[in-house]
């Protein structure tokens, strides 16, 4: 009996051993890390397994894909070879040493069939780090039961006007996640201003941001208190809400509401003549250095098969995701989809998320910025001095 | 080797397994965390950090400011408030499931355990929805069932803080109704029958029997308890902080505040020198609670 556990106890050291071996380089195969729906998911594998048939690819999805990166990152037994993720990160992942600059592994002049917008945010310190597959961005939409096209507000003034008409008993006119940052950028980029300059800056045009807030508050009022992402998707799928500001992430849940969604341009602030331009969040590949090193050929193979505008118009049409290359608009099927088309125009306004580190903490201080304001009911100039030094003293400790 | 030494080595071999798990779970992440509270590691040094000495701790100090010290002062009224309601519903439902002859006994503890079943995550948020909510909410519902004016439940620092308090009591109290249950079915009954004969009242059973002899047994709970309301972080961050749903509240525990100061800049060194600095301070509050402990004991 003992020399039998003695045995087995041995085999499962050797076997323990065996897998913390070394792991070589399989050259045909990748696993890419994602976080996305199902739909888009399977879009890629479908495409990729067609288009790359000597490639095995995996597309795994990781819930904490960013926390994950940054702990095996540059680890190649653990990393991906590529992960699909927002823009957002590529600073982060850049500064961090992670992530391989995708211009090398791609056939020269290849990105200049991508809408600017996309380009720019995956570009960081005048690096290209992402291959753009496409982007969304916020859209104002509205229930045509409510209000009609001819309605739909032009400028903010309009839309404070429909608002005050339409706002009482148990309904409103207009709602929109008014306290969260991503949703408030639009009203500050209205105003000229920023939350985070090109340099790293924070609020680089305080006036301007400052006059966004005070000119937001009128419109906070005829808001509920609480709009938090549920309570704002609920009141307009409940058709408690005329219209709202949000993703395209809305749009399915809208129509299995039966909701007859119109989507309008976004209005334009009256005082300055800019239209509310929201973030945009471009979704693309990254490739991480060990794998740009260890199979370049088999990289630069995948990339340029994702360069395929099929890609795009498969997405567009599985889920509703606006393509990054232009070239994706002229399929009829895209031509006539009004959700990606409407992104499509917004793309020319909206603002890609800042892709710097810093916009990490910058999330933080304008989200306590806007609940200072808004739901506190503090002065805008004492929380905005409060905010900026917040940001300052956060910046700094990030070094 | 003498037996007794022989027995002391046999006694630290069969433990050397625990010992060794509670090393990697326990210990070894403190020395980690605190090895990277003396290095620059942070998002531009995250794989080549090096060790700078004690300028995190030097920096750290600076998080510890009015904000902190107000959020150090909210987290022990919380804990001392979350605690004595702990002890008195725990010991009143306790007590309730004590009553002999009672029937379906079962079918109320395990109604009381219920939200101990539940992940935490998911009682907060349906709390904050289910409830709390100012549009759809229960509490507004009855508001306006009353002809009553809607009211923001989570927008002030002393709304928030009870609501959170009665968030945490829903979950906490499973535990501790289940530890003082145990505690009184331990008592052996002859003590009650003795003092009725005697005359004694419930107020007196109570006092005189029943609190002295749970005592010990609920000290560990208490302890324990103690200790995961001080470091409370889920209940008011998802209440309250959480990023895209906040709620006006400033009410902040020094988790929520040190998260909200330092864990967001991504700056490992000085996000570890923070944890360390609270975790010395919870060492200390814990050293005071062991030593009163055993004072009284």
């Amino acid at each position: 009996m003992k020399k039998l556990c003695a045995i087995l106890l041995a085999l499962v050291l050797l076997l323990t051993l065996a897998a913390c071996g070394g792991k070589e380089t399989d050259q045909n195969s990748f696993v890419i890390w994602h976080d996305k729906e199902d739909a888009v998911a399977k879009v890629l594998e479908d495409y990729l397994k067609t288009a790359l048939p000597d490639y095995t690819i995996t597309l795994e999805k990781k819930t904490s894909l960013t926390d994950s990166l940054k702990l095996v990152g540059n680890d190649p037994s653990s990393a991906p070879d590529l992960f699909l993720f927002a823009h957002d990160k590529v600073g982060l992942f850049a500064e961090m040493g992670i992530l391989a600059p995708v211009e090398d592994l791609l056939p020269a002049g290849a990105l200049d069939a991508y809408l600017p917008m996309t380009v720019e945010a995956a570009t960081y310190k005048g690096t290209v780090y992402q291959l753009p597959l496409y982007f969304e961005t916020l859209l104002f939409l509205y229930n045509s039961k409510y209000m009609t096209p001819e309605m739909a507000p032009e400028t903010t003034e309009d839309l404070y006007a429909y608002m005050e008409a339409n706002t009482g008993r148990d309904r409103f006119g207009f709602v929109e996640q008014h306290s969260t940052a991503y949703y408030a950028a639009a009203w500050i980029h209205g105003f000229g201003g920023e939350i985070l300059s090109a340099d790293g800056t924070p609020f680089p045009d305080p006036q301007a941001v400052k006059d966004a807030l005070r000119y937001h508050q009128k419109f906070v009022a005829l808001m509920p208190g609480e709009t938090e992402y549920a309570t704002v998707n609920t009141l307009f799928l409940e058709g408690k809400a005329d219209s709202t500001i949000g993703g395209p992430w809305m749009v399915p849940s809208a129509r299995d509401a039966g909701i007859e969604l119109g989507i309008a341009p976004m209005p334009t602030v009256d005082e300055t003549g800019l239209p509310l331009a929201p973030y945009s969040g471009v979704q693309g590949v990254h490739v991480l250095t060990h794998a740009a090193k260890d199979k370049p050929e088999a990289v630069k193979a995948l990339l340029e098969a994702l360069l395929d505008p099929t890609v795009g118009v498969e997405l567009a049409l599985a889920s509703g995701c606006a393509p990054a290359r232009s070239d994706c608009y002229e399929d009829s099927a895209v031509a006539n989809d009004p959700m990606v088309q409407a992104m499509r125009t917004t793309a020319e306004i909206a603002v890609p998320m800042p892709n710097l580190p810093e916009m990490d903490v910058m999330w933080t201080v304008l989200s306590n910025l806007l609940t200072d304001v808004n739901l506190s009911g503090k002065d805008v100039d004492e929380s905005f001095d409060e905010a900026l030094a917040e940001a300052e003293n956060l910046i700094a400790n990030m070094q | 080797m003498d037996k007794k030494k022989k027995s002391v080595l046999v006694s630290y071999l069969v433990s050397a397994p625990s010992l060794t798990l509670i090393a990697l779970m326990v210990v070894f992440p403190i020395l980690y965390t605190f090895f990277i509270s003396l290095t620059n590691m942070s998002v531009y040094h995250w794989f080549d950090f090096t060790i700078i000495g004690l300028q995190n701790y030097y920096r750290a100090l600076f998080v510890f400011d009015s904000g902190f010290l107000s959020a150090l002062l909210a987290t022990v009224l919380w804990t001392a408030v979350s605690m004595l309601l702990q002890l008195v519903l725990a010991f009143l439902l306790a007590s309730a499931l004590n009553v002999p002859k009672l029937r379906p006994r079962k079918v109320y503890k395990t109604l009381l355990m219920f939200p101990w079943a539940m992940p935490g995550y998911v009682s907060i948020l349906l709390w904050k929805t289910g409830i709390f909510n100012s549009e759809f909410g229960l509490l507004n519902q009855l508001m306006e069932a009353l002809g009553r004016e809607t009211v923001r439940w989570l927008s002030t620092d002393l709304s928030a803080f009870l609501c959170c308090t009665v968030v945490n009591l829903w979950l906490a109290l499973p535990f501790m109704i289940m530890i003082m249950d145990g505690a009184l079915q331990s008592i052996d009954r002859s003590y009650y029958e003795s003092a009725i004969l005697d005359g004694a009242t419930w107020l007196e059973r109570t006092r005189y029997i029943t609190l002295p002899a749970i005592r010990p047994i609920i000290a560990p709970a208490v302890i324990i308890t103690i200790f995961t309301t001080f470091k409370q972080f889920d209940v008011v961050y998802l209440l309250t902080q959480q990023m895209g749903a906040r709620t006006g509240s400033g009410f902040h525990t020094i988790l929520t505040y040190a998260y909200e100061n330092a864990f967001v800049t991504n700056n490992y060194g000085y996000s570890s020198a923070i944890s360390i600095l609270i975790f010395l301070l919870m060492l200390a509050f814990s050293a005071r609670f062991q030593l009163r402990e055993e004072g009284d004991a």
